[in-house]
């Protein structure tokens, strides 16, 4: 890392001595940079300042939900995320159960851990293997790619649908678990357990990995907190922070599982910090199958109101359909606001309702957008050819961010 | 986790490496279905295409109302023998009269299926099915008249040999022959 200090404060655009820096536009066309512009400054191949421009797939997602119905939401947040929807879904169905006051039945709680669960290792897969695609490793990013499908087949399994799941309404899950369910995941755990030896020789341990990654993008422990960055990338820097802890929601309290944290805080941490978390997915999945108790799927709220053919409905399919209150929902006028860990870190909602039929203020932050400054604070110094590294080991994702 | 951390010897580091590699070459974990000529047989719960069975629907309007693309729109008819139901007359936009109703016509371009409408219908009068590869050629097709909506999807690729996914502990995904 070079440890000439720069100051282009003043966008002089020129160096000490007299030589005008190179200004280069990665993006906003795909390839290496998502879809974003990243301006950099370059001395030689020095990085000097790097300036994220986001925008490019904002997506009015809170415009759109301010006028609809508050269940219409739902469809609308997962294709935000679109890596991890059962994460969006899941801090949107949280903020309006506190404003309609239901809480969810302890089976219900359950599910709704698993499937988060599975979302989070499909989601650091994803991110394994475009870190892996960054550095030039195909066959990193095939694999990763491939390996999400068994997950994914579980999810379709359960829910219906492969990644926009809608899975979790207010009150409680749409299905309950389907027959047979316990032993395919419990085979596809066994797998993944196997895969991740796999990864670990050809990918994760693998010298060259280890040569472009180590003391590449290091953020120090203070400087995290300072700019607020979350979930794993938070982790690899050394703080011991993660909302299913210190937060609990869903079925988390009763969950034995552990935070992992790294010290250093590069990019070789944050690759590293991903494949631990898999593990502790995988221990989650197992105790949730084990422990999860019988019982109703919905809030009694919502089950007094379904009529008779829906109620035989649930009674023999296990499947909950929608009582005429999901459309016709008007949460009494107040706040709320839910904070759920998801695959790239905290997702955080603010709701505020009028008791009207459209919520009055809509508003979510994503993790991707409070990662972004590591563009502006990590890259400084390095070389242009490290870039990738970073931009690859945070798993910023940009529509998400862009919401 | 300094253990997980430390820097594996360069050469043992990049052997191991490539025996897995050469491993994979020899042996390949390969996941893939031979589509179309393999076709998979999906879970029941799967969000397909659905169509409605006009009997059963009362014309409520509460699949439209749901429905967050607004992909769903209601057409006016008349309740013939039988309980089927006849176009109404042309030019008639609103359901009002004698033997009036209403039924739901899905435009494939918006839906999203997500099954809200499924879900929402008070007398269960959708019928899902697992066909989910259907192509349209044409932008019209997207949007069905009621009659072509009534017809159930038709499977692409019916002699395609049929089967089921499975979790497979070498392969993560395997695939057996459909019952």
């Amino acid at each position: 890392m070079n440890e000439k200090v720069y100051n282009i404060d003043d966008l002089q655009n020129v160096n000490v001595d007299g030589e005008k820096y190179i200004i280069l536009q990665i993006g906003p066309s795909h390839p290496g940079s998502g879809h974003m512009r990243i301006k950099v400054w370059l001395d030689g191949d020095i990085i000097v300042k790097v300036d994220p421009d986001i925008g490019f797939v904002h997506r009015t997602s809170e415009w759109l939900s301010e006028r609809r119905e508050w269940i219409k939401a739902v469809p609308i947040v997962e294709r935000i995320m679109l890596p991890d929807t059962v994460h969006a879904n899941l801090a949107y169905v949280l903020t309006v159960e506190k404003l309609l006051g239901i809480e969810p039945p302890p089976r219900a709680q359950y599910l709704r851990s698993l499937v988060a669960e599975i979302n989070r290792i499909t989601s650091h897969l994803y991110g394994i293997g475009i870190f892996g695609i960054f550095l030039g490793s195909s066959t990193v990013y095939m694999w990763a790619f491939g390996d999400r499908e068994p997950f994914i087949d579980l999810m379709e399994m359960l829910t219906g649908a492969r990644i926009t799941t809608s899975y979790i309404i207010p009150g409680g899950v749409r299905w309950d678990l389907p027959n047979g369910f316990k032993e395919r995941a419990e085979t596809v755990l066994q797998y993944m357990e196997r895969r991740l030896k796999d990864y670990e020789d050809i990918w994760v341990k693998n010298p060259v990995v280890q040569a472009r990654t180590i003391n590449v993008g290091t953020l120090k422990k203070e400087d995290a907190i300072a700019l607020g960055v979350v979930g794993p990338n938070l982790r690899a820097s050394g703080v011991y922070y993660d909302t299913r802890k210190h937060q609990p929601y869903a079925a988390y309290s009763n969950i034995d599982f552990e935070v992992p944290t790294m010290k250093n805080g590069d990019s070789y941490d944050r690759l590293l910090i991903r494949v631990e978390e898999i593990k502790q997915s995988i221990r989650m999945i197992r105790q949730i199958l084990k422990d999860i108790p019988e019982g109703k799927i919905v809030a009694d709220q919502i089950y007094n109101q379904l009529n008779p053919v829906m109620k035989k409905n649930y009674e023999e399919k296990k499947r909950v359909m929608f009582p005429a209150f999901m459309i016709h929902m008007r949460p009494p006028a107040g706040e709320a606001a839910a904070k759920v860990e998801a695959g790239r870190g905290e997702i955080f909602f603010y709701i505020k309702s009028t008791g009207d039929k459209y919520p009055y203020r809509f508003r979510w932050v994503t993790p991707s957008f409070r990662n972004l400054p590591y563009f502006t604070h990590v890259a400084v110094g390095h070389r242009l050819a490290d870039l990738p590294t970073i931009y690859g080991s945070i798993d910023y994702f940009p529509p998400e961010a862009d919401r | 986790m300094s253990e997980v951390r430390k820097p594996r010897d360069p050469v043992t580091g990049h052997v191991k490496a490539l025996a897995k590699g050469f491993k994979y070459l020899v042996e390949p974990n390969r996941m893939t279905l031979d589509y179309p000529a393999e076709t998979m047989k999906l879970p029941p719960n799967y969000r397909g295409f659905f169509t409605v069975d006009d009997k059963k629907c009362i014309g409520c309007s509460m699949c439209e109302m749901v429905c967050p693309p607004e992909a769903i729109t209601m057409v006016p008819r008349i309740i013939g023998e039988g309980g089927k139901t006849i176009p109404a007359p042309e030019g008639e936009k609103e359901a009002k009269g004698p033997k009036r109703t209403k039924r739901p016509v899905v435009n494939w371009g918006k839906c999203i299926f997500c099954y809200f409408c499924v879900d929402v219908c008070p007398v269960d009068a959708f019928i899902p099915t697992q066909v989910h590869d259907l192509a349209f050629e044409k932008d019209s097709e997207y949007r069905p008249s009621y009659e072509e909506y009534l017809k159930p999807p038709e499977e692409p690729y019916k002699n395609a040999k049929k089967v089921v996914s499975k979790a497979d502990l070498k392969r993560g995904v395997g695939y057996d022959p459909a019952p």
